[in-house]
């Protein structure tokens, strides 16, 4: 019969198995060990119990990465991708019951690890990766019709705003992460990517349809980038150098992507197509 | 999303036949389907946002179906304060979609600031029942509805605990009100883990409490020369969880059963042929009271 400790708390007890699960593999066997005299072995090692413990925390977060990070992990391969996870979790433990947001810091983390390294570009895959995450979750309001810019006055048109999706992300990167992505979706070869395409601008949304990824020219990018952050279709112009004749194509593929959910006229407020129908 | 929130699904309770846990990659086709279960339950922490397809799926399948929401995430016993955000999370999930049951389980999840994510049990003790009922109390005032606490899978028992699992279970539904959801599979897997007397187990839960059984597949590991079974719900039922689901029933009467599949998910005939299999055992039951 193992002696019971008397007097140790409810408190002390989950101090004690809360160290034991997040040793690293070098401390286990002593945070173990330390909790061991709370752990009925009944004919096993209290610590081969504990592991299990252990083993399951290490692969509830590993596996909640690896849902959010799949193009990463199919990139640089399984093993790669749990020291990964495990360096990550050492410096960025799971905050919350609700294991989706476990992998929002990894892109900076990411960032900082490999920073000057020949995978630097994976820290712009991942923020890429995140950003698809979060669209995926963001609030949907119905897609807009063109016509409800055409009722806007001409006079107006230069400071309406365009109030999009609230799942539109916009990532850039000097490393082509949109070509990489999509060469490592499920249904793709994975072909080896050419680097030498350079920089890539990502518009990520979310629609009916899924999840929808746009590689757009550098200008449409601070165009839309310059809308996101609320400014006037004529500031959203000057900022981003869009010329004049392409505005139209581009407006156009604005709204037939979905990405527009409302138009707003300066001093009116925001106002919806049936509003201004 | 604001019209989801105004949204009037069916109304009444959970049917005493069986459902399926419901998986993202099944949604699509249990909309077109309608697969012949029951009910069907979903992890509420996998609908917390504020959309996405997910959601919109799930309010499609709740149309038709009764729903069940079943969070693993709130880390009841923790001795740490429950995370707040995560609590109004389940009361917007619960708003939203017009669960018929809620259930949570009875764990500790967190320490020092830091999720483990996994269902850590806690010492059957006069403290624990105490801690977890007065939890359980002030989860039930925050969403204002009772709320089912799960047993669960084990591997190790504390020497510190002083009552059986059942008792300890009991001593909580007495003092907060809440009722059970009794896992069989979880009943097993500690026969085996830790020597638990699975029928005393069954035959001592308060029966007028639980509301709703879970039967589920485990992993069965070799440790030592001996077997350890992993709950990891990724396999069928196993022969000796059916057995002991049909004394457990025996003794409660037909009560809502979930089949839980959550790892390795099979095709959704898969999963509709077990829930049919636990309506056998339930239509029996039902014959039998007749």
């Amino acid at each position: 019969m193992i002696s019971r400790p008397e007097g140790t708390t409810l408190a002390e007890l989950q101090g004690r198995f809360a160290a034991a699960l997040r040793a690293s593999d070098d401390e286990a066997d002593a945070a173990a060990a330390r909790f061991a005299e709370h752990v009925d072995g009944d004919g096993l090692a209290p610590a081969a119990r504990i592991e299990v413990y252990r083993n399951n925390v290490l692969a509830m977060f590993e596996g909640a990465l690896a849902r959010t990070y799949p193009v990463l992990r199919r990139r640089v391969g399984d093993g790669y991708f749990r020291g990964l996870a495990r360096a990550y979790r050492d410096a960025h433990p799971s905050r919350s019951g609700d294991l989706h947001w476990v992998g929002r810091s990894f892109p900076a983390w990411l960032a900082s690890y490999l920073a000057g390294g020949e995978y630097a570009w994976l820290a712009d895959l991942a923020r890429l990766e995140w950003g698809c995450e979060e669209a995926q979750v963001a609030g949907q309001a119905a897609p807009l019709e063109p016509a409800a810019l055409a009722k806007v006055v001409p006079d107006e048109l230069g400071d309406a705003r365009l109030v999009l999706q609230a799942s539109v992300r916009l990532i850039e990167s000097a490393y082509p992460v949109w070509s990489v992505w999509r060469e490592n979706q499920p249904d793709a070869p994975g072909a080896p990517v050419d680097f030498s395409i350079g920089p890539q601008r990502v518009v990520v949304a979310c629609g009916e349809s899924g999840l929808v990824l746009h590689s757009v020219p550098e200008d449409h990018f601070r165009f839309v980038a310059a809308l996101a952050s609320g400014a006037t279709l004529g500031t959203a112009v000057d900022e981003s150098g869009v010329a004049i004749d392409h505005l139209p194509a581009l407006l156009r593929w604005l709204f037939s992507a979905g990405l527009v959910t409302a138009v707003a006229v300066a001093g009116s407020g925001e106002r919806r197509h049936e509003e201004i129908a | 999303m604001g019209d989801a929130l105004s949204m009037r699904f069916p109304g009444g309770p959970v049917p005493a036949r069986a459902g399926i846990g419901l998986r993202s990659v099944h949604h699509a086709e249990v909309v077109e389907y309608r697969p012949p279960v029951g009910w069907v339950e979903v992890h509420t922490e996998n609908y917390f946002h504020d959309g996405g397809p997910h959601l919109r799926a799930l309010e499609r399948v709740r149309e038709h179906y009764p729903l069940s929401l079943h969070g693993v995430g709130l880390g009841l016993g923790s001795i740490e304060p429950l995370d707040r955000d995560h609590l109004a999370r389940v009361r917007r999930a619960i708003e939203r979609f017009e669960p018929a049951l809620v259930s949570e389980h009875a764990c500790w999840g967190h320490s020092g600031g830091e999720h483990f994510n996994d269902l850590l049990p806690l010492p059957y003790t006069d403290e624990a029942v105490e801690h977890l009922a007065s939890r359980v109390r002030q989860v039930q005032d925050h969403l204002g509805r009772q709320i089912l606490i799960e047993n669960l899978s084990s591997y190790f028992a504390y020497t510190a605990s002083s009552l059986p699992e059942w008792e300890f279970l009991t001593a909580v539904v007495e003092r907060s009100g809440c009722g059970l959801l009794l896992d069989v599979n979880n009943v097993y897997v500690n026969s085996v883990n830790l020597g638990l007397d699975a029928a005393r187990f069954i035959a001592g839960v308060p029966a007028a409490a639980v509301q709703e059984i879970h039967l589920a597949g485990h992993r069965r590991n070799r440790v030592a020369g001996r077997d350890l079974l992993i709950d990891d719900h990724g396999s069928a039922v196993c022969d000796d969880v059916w057995k002991l689901y049909q004394q457990a029933i025996a003794r409660l009467g037909p009560v809502p059963t979930l089949i839980e599949w959550d790892t390795d998910v099979p095709s959704l005939d898969v999963l509709v042929a077990e829930a049919c299999k636990a309506d056998g055992y339930l239509e029996i039951v039902r014959d039998l009271a007749a």
